[in-house]
């Protein structure tokens, strides 16, 4: 007893330290975080500007008629929806917020942003930048949010060739390009085609920006590939906006849905169902 | 300047306690930045691993291990908890602490910047080898064999690298401090 209680002696404040350290970790951990990214963005505030436009170049003539000719086909195509009772609901107005920060260690491809909970963001909220979308937000403290980059190996996003609909899924290269695998055999595609998100994708609303096709590989087994240019500059994004997702369920499970988001199989075979629910 | 030896030895504990707690928070709070400087083909320094490193250089095998856990399980929360940053960090603690730096190597920065390197690239294919482990057992997973080790050696080296040229900076300063907290309290025993 009196060898246990001088050991005690010696020992017990260590103990408890090394305690206290591991238990506060698992609570870091547990919290994803919360605490750290809480200070992180106080100390960050500071430095954060306000967006900048990016200055404008003097309008060329010819992207004019081109901006001018889009608003037309998009309110033609509006009416042509409504004519046809094609319901869908109105893009809702996004949150605009900065990015603060990248991800805490080199295999995971995510941003950190400056806005959280207090300014309406949830999780599985699809975060776009300038020319395309970027990623969704997977975690959110009261005010900061972490977004997984669409440029991550595990995000795997179901996307379609605009000009010819052929369906495949993109997947990360922790890069400014991503590998786009179609789901046919012999798909109808070139380069400079541009690539949006498809109705078939579980976890972004379909016809998002995400951008164009740089090389294709049709003779990559077990899918042909294409490599494909993101429109957003992911390494160097500064502002985002942050919109609501209208497939948030999806979004809410993101582990499982990371694991469950494309079997893989079937979509080689059945060019359709690629990561239909 | 307050003198240390005149001050009980608790709050001198505390205040230690206090350095460790702080110096941690601090890489904690760098990690997620990339300024200018700090950053080869968007990789940082890995600033737990040069903490866990100079904390473990002049302890033993379990204070090594015991802080590689915690900063482990930290960044697991920052980023993602699968696969685990805790494993690597655990494996650089036990490894520095292993070296017998004193014995072996002389006492300076070069030394302490060539563990940082070493162990960079250790932890970075400890993380490599896991997620190989779950590409090869997990069908479904979304990382290829191949382009996982091709990423590896991009960011082993840039980690490497970055981290080994910035490790004095964090060593320094620390080593300093437990130095002065030692020759304090060595009479005393």
């Amino acid at each position: 007893m009196y060898a246990l209680r001088r050991w005690w002696d010696r020992n017990g404040i260590r103990l408890g330290l090394i305690a206290l350290a591991l238990g506060s970790a698992w609570v870091v951990r547990e919290t994803q975080g919360a605490a750290v990214y809480e200070i992180y963005r106080f100390l960050t505030r500071p430095f954060v500007g306000s967006p900048v436009e990016p200055a404008e170049p003097a309008p060329d003539p010819r992207v004019r008629e081109l901006e001018q000719r889009l608003v037309e086909l998009e309110s033609q195509n509006r009416q042509l929806q409504e004519l046809l009772g094609y319901v869908q609901d109105r893009p809702s107005q996004g949150v605009v917020a900065p990015v603060i920060g990248r991800s805490a260690d080199h295999w995971w491809q995510q941003v950190i942003l400056g806005r959280g909970s207090h300014d309406g963001i949830q999780v599985g909220a699809i975060v776009s930048g300038d020319g395309g979308i970027v990623g969704r937000v997977t975690h959110v403290t009261s005010n900061t949010s972490r977004v997984l980059l669409i440029s991550d190996p595990t995000s795997q996003v179901g996307v379609t060739i605009s000009r010819s609909r052929n369906m495949g899924y993109i997947r990360g290269q922790a890069a400014n390009r991503v590998i786009m695998e179609f789901f046919d055999k012999v798909p109808d595609v070139r380069p400079g085609d541009v690539v949006a998100t498809s109705s078939y994708s579980r976890l972004f609303p379909p016809g998002l920006p995400v951008g164009t096709v740089e090389s294709v590989n049709l003779n990559k087994s077990p899918a042909p590939e294409a490599v494909i240019a993101l429109s957003a500059p992911i390494s160097h994004l500064e502002w985002v906006i942050v919109t609501p997702n209208p497939k948030a369920d999806a979004a809410l499970l993101p582990s499982q849905s990371a694991n469950a988001a494309l079997p893989l199989d079937e979509a080689t075979t059945d060019s359709a169902t690629g990561d239909a629910p | 300047m307050w003198d240390l030896a005149d001050w009980h030895p608790y709050t001198r504990q505390a205040l230690n306690w206090a350095v460790i707690a702080g110096s941690v928070l601090l890489c904690l709070l760098i990690l997620p930045t990339r300024l200018p400087g700090m950053e080869l083909l968007n990789t940082g320094p890995n600033w737990l691993l040069i903490w866990v490193v100079a904390w473990s250089v002049k302890r033993t095998v379990f204070q090594g291990a015991i802080a590689g856990l915690a900063l482990g399980l930290i960044q697991d929360g920052m980023t993602a908890p699968d696969p685990s940053h805790a494993l690597s960090l655990v494996v650089v603690g036990v490894m520095t602490a292993r070296l017998q730096k004193q014995r072996y190597i002389k006492e300076d920065f070069i030394s302490i910047a060539l563990i940082v390197f070493g162990m960079a690239v250790v932890a970075e294919t400890i993380m490599a080898l896991q997620f190989s482990w779950q590409s090869l057992s997990d069908n479904s997973a979304s990382r290829e064999l191949g382009s996982i080790w091709l990423y590896h050696q991009q960011v082993a080296l840039c980690s490497a690298i970055l981290s080994s040229l910035w490790a004095p900076v964090l060593y320094y300063p620390l080593n300093r401090w437990w130095e002065q907290l030692q020759d304090i309290e060595q009479p005393q025993l």
